[in-house]
């Protein structure tokens, strides 16, 4: 299947799903399953992750006759999922640091990973790990997903300045944190 | 002794002013701490590649907790919310001015009469 046919196979399946058709919103999830489990393993840490996915997906449903393609669908299925972790995150109230990809870092990485490369994205992942939830949920959003500091705001309900301050202390406790771990 | 540029340097958010930007041309300590946080924003942008494998059961349990979609703006919804509590605000401070001045009128005319 080519990009364009993909393509078309999504958009499909997304008139289908936005009209009530659950098949299709299956389909959808089994897409995109992965991708949002990612990125709430990344923000809330493997004991919400898998709760974070679930409630994203469904207010994605709930929400899918509203969507207007203005973004990708993926786009827009992560800003729900950074909004559901940061509700059920505030819900759980686990403020503390805690052990994020870490424990679960074998399970994703395949034997062609291995090496320095390896070592090096899973020395990231510690020290991510190791950052106060505000500090990491900025800097997975402007440096891994790329977001800009204006919708990394908006997301996360902070000001903009907040949000290069926070991801200003967060690569500097992360430059910090991977020199103290060589 | 590090000069207090170099680290005045690295701990600026955004855009450095001109002096920091300067000194950090010629600051051969500056630049190698740039090129580190090149390198870290490099492996944290690397990341975005590794993708963990959902659990199994997640797709079984969203298709099970569908419930009905909603076509209503929730945003219309907070926005009339927002607007009749303001209507009510309003009502009830108009109602106060209204008690008042006929309370001042009373007195008034009292007073006159």
């Amino acid at each position: 299947m080519t990009a364009g046919e993909v393509q078309h196979a999504e958009e499909e399946l997304l008139a289908r799903a936005r009209t009530g058709d659950r098949e299709a919103f299956g389909d959808l999830v089994g897409r995109y399953q992965d991708t949002v489990y990612t990125l709430a393993l990344r923000l809330v840490g493997p004991d919400l992750a898998a709760d974070v996915a679930q409630e994203a997906l469904l207010r994605a449903w709930r929400a899918l006759p509203r969507f207007r393609g203005e973004a990708s669908f993926g786009t827009w299925l992560h800003r729900i999922t950074v909004n559901t972790a940061w509700t059920l995150r505030k819900r759980a109230r686990r403020h503390a640091a805690e052990p994020l990809e870490t424990d679960v870092e074998d399970r994703g990485l395949l034997p062609e990973r291995a090496g320095e490369l390896a070592e090096t994205r899973a020395g990231l992942r510690r020290a991510l790990a190791a950052l106060t939830p505000g500090q990491r949920a900025v800097v997975v959003l402007r440096d891994v997903y790329g977001w800009s500091n204006a919708e990394t705001a908006r997301e996360l309900g902070i000001t903009e300045i907040t949000a290069k301050v926070r991801l200003h202390r967060a690569r500097l406790r992360l430059r910090t944190l991977l020199e103290g771990a060589r | 002794m590090r000069n207090p540029l170099c680290s005045l340097a690295s701990r600026l958010p955004g855009e450095w002013p001109a002096a920091a930007a300067a000194h950090r041309g010629n600051c051969l300590r500056c630049q190698a701490e740039a090129a580190r946080a090149r390198t870290v924003r490099r492996g944290l942008a690397a990341l975005a590649d590794d993708v963990f494998p959902a659990p199994g059961s997640l797709k079984t349990a969203v298709l099970r907790g569908l419930g009905k979609q909603d076509a209503a703006d929730a945003r219309r919804a907070l926005v009339a919310r927002i607007a009749a509590r303001h209507a009510a605000a309003a009502g009830l401070a108009a109602a106060t001015l209204v008690a008042l001045g006929a309370g001042l009128l009373r007195r008034h005319s009292r007073a006159l009469g």
